[in-house]
């Protein structure tokens, strides 16, 4: 009690002492924080949007000709032997005419002269939903391809190679930024303890000649590393949260984002967010004190 | 409570601070150090309170070979030793208060305790007054009493004070020996390095003279000093 005591006075008079540098880390553990957790929140986020439009995901194969009832069970025998799938259609040529004209509406008058036989007959193929890598499902569509009077394949590949693209961008930006998260709050937690540690070379000289114990010494530079870690990750995770609030606040609407549903953090994550930066102040501010601190 | 058997000291390139010195000192003593500049008193406290090594010999404090202490050990002795430096080691961007409280911090004492304990030491030496003074503020001679006043504020069981009336006049002089005198009387081993007579001429404790880092016999109270033991 006594020890916990004298070390919170301690750690007290130490940061009113260097409030100044202590202010200006906080700072930057805080944005350093605020930008890794900006991407990873968008990143978690599209990862998420990428799991939903996988439950919508459905291959189109396009047939030559409508298949007879044993060909129907074949291609089903085909498909399946490759890939489980959760369900698949057939579409004949008459049923494809009609889902177009509910498609086209009060325009279906554009269809009038044209013969109901024109579009091709289809077999609609939703795969199970554990199917969501862009490999995966280019070699599925690859297999489709060449089933007996498949014309052609279609999935929207162009929009899931794109998403794939972003999403692994994203991945790229997380993880730059979370080094960068890393390089800047030890540097600076370091930095600055080391300052305070040369700042107070005489006290802690005075305080070693007076019996002060390694711990008495050390333990308030570490204090200050936690408390920087504490605070400068709430800081910015609170930053974030505004942030979020105001994206979500104006550019709710039709559009892209209106696909993706944003959420926050989950506490786990908040947490995890936490914990990090304080391990990462308090090993910034143990290795100067290593450094430059000899007792 | 010191025994020194035999130890040398010799700074770099080739310094002899001390040569060849056995003293020994018995609990609840008080030793008076004289000597000239440069004779070695600093020496000897350093090596005493464990700031310095010897590089011959052996020095024991509390029954500890201090060439044998482990790490852990040092704080523990040195919480033990008051020192009142010559050149007064205090920060004078603290106040007198902050200044003396230190000594009692590292001991983890409660802060009321250390509150009255630092406002009893400041009356003893008449600086109440500067009680929230930074100690760059002060005098030379407060300054030092200041130092004293760290050096007995934890109770340590020995007191090493390195010319501790150089910069006071004759009054204050007086208020510190009778500290010095109080500490004693209540057990505590002291050793006063000074090379200022009027402190001890007139007292009745043990004086040994040191002269170019080894000790001459200055009259009948240096008997239990050895020097140059074979």
């Amino acid at each position: 009690m006594k020890f916990l005591s004298t070390i919170f006075v301690l750690t007290g008079r130490n940061l009113q002492k260097t409030w100044p540098s202590q202010f200006m880390t906080l700072v930057t553990v805080s944005l350093s924080v605020l930008i890794f957790s900006f991407f990873f929140l968008i990143y978690i986020n599209m990862i998420k949007a990428g799991e939903s439009l996988g439950d919508d995901l459905r291959l189109t194969i396009y047939l030559e000709e409508e298949p007879v009832i044993e060909m129907q069970a074949e291609l089903v025998r085909k498909i399946t032997n490759f890939s489980p799938v959760e369900e698949i259609r057939f579409t004949s040529r008459e049923d494809a005419f009609n889902k177009l004209s509910s498609q086209l509406g009060d325009n279906v008058d554009v269809l009038d002269d044209l013969d109901p036989s024109f579009l091709p007959p289809s077999i609609e193929v939703y795969p199970q939903k554990d199917l969501t890598s862009l490999t995966q499902i280019k070699r599925f569509s690859e297999y489709l391809s060449t089933l007996p009077g498949a014309i052609k394949v279609q999935y929207g590949q162009d929009w899931l190679e794109r998403f794939n693209y972003f999403t692994k961008l994203l991945r790229i930006i997380v993880v730059l930024s979370g080094i960068l998260l890393i390089m800047t709050t030890t540097f600076m937690v370091s930095y600055t303890i080391r300052l305070a540690v040369l700042a107070r070379q005489a006290e802690l000289e005075i305080l070693r000649l007076l019996g002060a114990t390694n711990s008495y010494i050390r333990t308030p530079f570490l204090i200050e590393g936690l408390l920087q870690g504490i605070f400068g990750s709430s800081l910015g995770l609170i930053a974030l949260f505004f942030l979020f609030q105001w994206i979500q606040m104006h550019f709710t609407g039709p559009g892209f984002l209106q696909l993706i549903e944003f959420t926050f953090f989950s506490p786990l994550i908040i947490g995890i967010i936490i914990l990090a930066s304080i391990f990462l102040c308090t090993g910034g501010s143990y290795s100067s004190m290593r450094k430059f601190m000899r007792i | 409570m010191v025994e020194i058997v035999r130890a040398t000291k010799i700074y770099p390139p080739d310094v002899v601070a001390l040569e060849d010195i056995s003293l020994s000192v018995a609990s609840g003593e008080m030793l008076f150090l004289t000597g000239m500049s440069g004779a070695g008193k600093t020496t000897l406290l350093k090596l005493i309170c464990g700031i310095e090594r010897p590089d011959k010999g052996m020095v024991e404090v509390a029954g500890k070979d201090l060439n044998r202490l482990k790490p852990k050990e040092v704080p523990v002795l040195r919480q033990q030793i008051g020192m009142a430096y010559q050149d007064f080691k205090l920060l004078p961007d603290r106040t007198v208060a902050q200044n003396i409280a230190m000594a009692m911090e590292v001991a983890y004492l409660n802060f009321k305790t250390i509150n009255k304990r630092v406002v009893a030491l400041l009356q003893q030496l008449r600086l109440e007054h500067k009680h929230q003074t930074f100690a760059g503020n002060l005098s030379r001679g407060e300054q030092q009493r200041v130092a004293i006043a760290r050096a007995v504020a934890n109770s340590p069981s020995l007191v090493l004070a390195d010319e501790p009336t150089g910069n006071l006049d004759s009054k204050t002089t007086a208020l510190v020996m009778k500290l010095f005198e109080q500490f004693n009387s209540w057990g505590t081993t002291i050793i006063i390095a000074t090379h200022d007579d009027a402190i001890y001429r007139k007292s009745n404790h043990r004086v040994v003279e040191l002269h170019s880092g080894r000790f001459i016999p200055t009259d009948k109270r240096t008997a239990k000093t050895l020097n140059n033991m074979p």
